[in-house]
């Protein structure tokens, strides 16, 4: 019975377990909600990349595995996969977002104004080493605008598109269930517009950046200009059962658009997500405006982008080489040893097809 | 009757894990691909709690086809004990409620990553094969969407190309695991990364296979008696691995697929790869009434 006592399976996979949770210790509500209230955009990230949008289970997520963020949004993800879908919102226009930050690279003043809002592009990156030596870093007291900036405006493509410089996209009429749904079919090339874009919203934030990016630095065919980055609230407006409309609350989102020249037109390059996410709204936009004619596999091409920045399974198939390869890795040795020996004594060796 | 009466009390999941339209899709998707003998069905691929590559298309096909009776079977690279195949046995049990075994004689539903087992299956036992790469033409034509439409145009000149340079450069068919394989004279399919050794137990088998990539959504079938014929040249026939005159050293049996266990002395031992095999070998030698299958393979050779 030597073989049987020898299957160690079960129990090793639980210690090991027990080993990665024992050093974060308990997770208790109080942690769940200095995460939230500390981690912000870390949350805001991984919702947008598990497209679920609640900020405590987010925080449990990050808590259940140590800020492994590839295992929080699966954790997410998964969890989300088995909720039944009691509505579909109604769409959320950019005309309607509640905007906190709102700025346009492409001019100096745009209708509805430029707004700053909460941002760090301007920080000085110094570490506050003093808390470290005790003390407590308060933030300093943000003084209101005597005038407050309009909580709407209008999105900068549609004055663009109202003095002729670009075609605005073809609207789209297709409302709840009838919308393409990336979660629940599969995506097939060349994609479907509400496929893309949804695919994009779900992206790995470095994935993104990085695809992007190499399409910023010249491996793209269009040079981005940040036509607007907005951060906002959406409302969620829904239909009760009784035909009643209502708010079920306002999460916060993230969208750019981006355009370049094109012959006498400008062509536009979209991104939206859930929370407040810029560098992943940029960079994804700019991949929508490479992508139309890009060459079958090159980076800015939608169906290798849209494959290679799916966190979940980027990050899962990655980490799956750590398993037992030996049946396949025996095969291959298999089929080297005997090439090995077909050179070593060639007189043996077949005829290939003559 | 009342909405009490209509409705059951909420539950954290469903069972099974996967939730009634996730169920059927894939059962749609499932008789399509039999329908098609190893032709590739896209479907959705929900999340399951488990990392993606780590077998999430066999496990929603299980997780479809199980039912509180069927006895599953799991095992990775040909054993029960892995670490991967007890955590997948263990989540199928935990969320069916479905017995599980280690003899393949006695399982219902055998989930597989890259094995079949040496004993061979019945007609009424399925077996489910997890895929890590459905596209057998992803080293000619990496674009998913062209080996779409080569597959649609059964146009698999390049296929043949790479094995005949193989054949060229190597003096032989340098391709290991995931042999290429025409299924039904129409597909060409991968049967997974399952040793060369295994595919011939495709071939007409009595039992469904039933091949699902979770990562890259896909499906598809070699349903009972169809054939799988390896892609070969007339000239130059199939080779299975050079395994028939291995022994295992700790069971002792003989002409079966195994694994290489390098030693201190520079040499190399040998253990049967289908652990259960090995173990039921062990029981019989040390006098246990174990009932043992018969085999596909006899005296390391596979009768054609």
């Amino acid at each position: 019975m030597a073989y049987v006592a020898t299957r160690g399976g079960e129990r090793a996979i639980e210690q090991s377990q027990r080993l990665f949770c024992a050093e974060m210790g308990d997770i208790t509500p109080d942690r769940i909600a200095e995460i939230r209230a500390a981690m912000p955009y870390l949350i805001d990230r991984i919702m947008g990349e598990a497209s679920l949008y609640d900020e405590d289970l987010a925080a449990l997520a990050l808590a259940q595995t140590g800020g492994e963020l590839y295992e929080a949004v699966l954790l997410l993800r998964a969890w989300r996969t088995t909720q039944p879908r009691i509505s579909v919102a109604e769409p959320v226009t950019q005309d309607a977002l509640f905007t906190h930050r709102r700025i346009s690279a492409a001019f100096k003043d745009i209708p509805g104004g430029q707004v700053l809002g909460p941002t760090l592009d301007y920080a000085h990156r110094i570490l506050a080493t003093t808390v470290l030596d005790g003390q407590v870093s308060t933030p300093d007291p943000v003084t209101p605008a005597k005038m407050a900036s309009p909580p709407r405006q209008p999105s900068v493509s549609a004055w663009q598109a109202e003095n002729g410089l670009l075609s605005p996209a073809a609207s789209d009429h297709l409302t709840g269930n009838d919308i393409p749904d990336v979660t629940r079919e599969p995506l097939l090339f060349p994609a479907k517009r509400a496929h893309t874009l949804q695919s994009l919203a779900r992206a790995e934030t470095g994935g993104v950046l990085a695809l992007g990016y190499a399409a910023q630095r010249g491996y793209g065919q269009a040079h981005p200009t940040v036509n607007e980055l907005r951060l906002a609230e959406a409302e969620i407006v829904v239909t009760h059962p009784r035909g009643t409309r209502f708010s079920a609350g306002r999460v916060k989102v993230s969208q750019a658009e981006v355009v370049s020249k094109k012959g006498s037109q400008l062509e536009l390059g979209f991104s939206a997500t859930m929370g407040w996410n810029e560098v992943k709204v940029i960079a994804a936009a700019t991949l929508d405006l490479n992508s139309k004619g890009a060459p079958k596999g090159s980076a800015t091409e939608e169906e290798f982008f849209l494959y290679h920045t799916e966190g979940v399974e980027s990050s899962g198939f990655c980490i799956h080489f750590k398993l037992p390869h030996y049946v396949t890795f025996q095969s291959s040795l298999d089929a080297m040893r005997d090439a090995k020996a077909r050179k070593a004594a060639p007189e043996k060796s077949p005829e290939p097809a003559e | 009757m009342s909405l009490k009466t209509l409705t059951k009390p909420w539950e954290a999941m469903a069972y099974g894990f996967l939730d009634g339209s996730a169920k059927r899709e894939i059962r749609r998707k499932m008789i399509k691909a039999i329908a098609v003998p190893g032709c590739q069905m896209p479907y959705a691929s929900r999340e399951v709690p488990m990392a993606r590559g780590w077998g999430t298309g066999g496990l929603q096909v299980s997780l479809t086809l199980v039912n509180p009776t069927m006895r599953v079977k799991v095992i990775d690279q040909g054993a029960d004990d892995s670490v991967n195949a007890a955590s997948i046995r263990r989540f199928i049990a935990r969320v069916a409620g479905a017995p599980t075994t280690m003899d393949t004689l006695d399982a219902d539903l055998i989930q597989s990553r890259h094995r079949i087992p040496e004993e061979i299956l019945r007609d009424d036992q399925v077996l489910v094969l997890q895929v890590p790469n459905p596209e057998p033409l992803r080293p000619v034509q990496p674009n998913m969407s062209i080996a779409r439409q080569m597959h649609a145009d059964a146009d698999y000149g390049r296929m043949w190309l790479q094995l005949y340079e193989q054949i060229v450069r190597s003096g032989r068919v340098m391709q290991g695991a995931s042999y290429p394989s025409l299924v039904h004279g129409r597909h060409v399919m991968t049967p997974s990364p399952i040793p060369r050794w295994d595919v011939p137990k495709l071939n007409m088998a009595q039992h469904l296979t039933i091949l699902s990539a979770g990562r890259e959504k896909r499906i598809f079938a070699v349903p009972p008696y169809t054939r799988v014929e390896p892609l070969v040249f007339s000239d130059v026939p199939y080779k299975v691995e050079d395994h028939a005159g291995l022994t295992c050293h700790r069971s002792g049996t003989r002409g079966f697929f195994m694994n290489e266990i390098p030693q201190e002395d520079g040499s190399s031992a040998f253990e049967v790869s289908d652990s259960e095999w090995g173990v039921k070998a062990i029981r019989r030698r040390d006098g246990e009434e174990v009932a043992l299958g018969e085999t596909w393979y006899k005296n390391g050779r596979m009768p054609s």
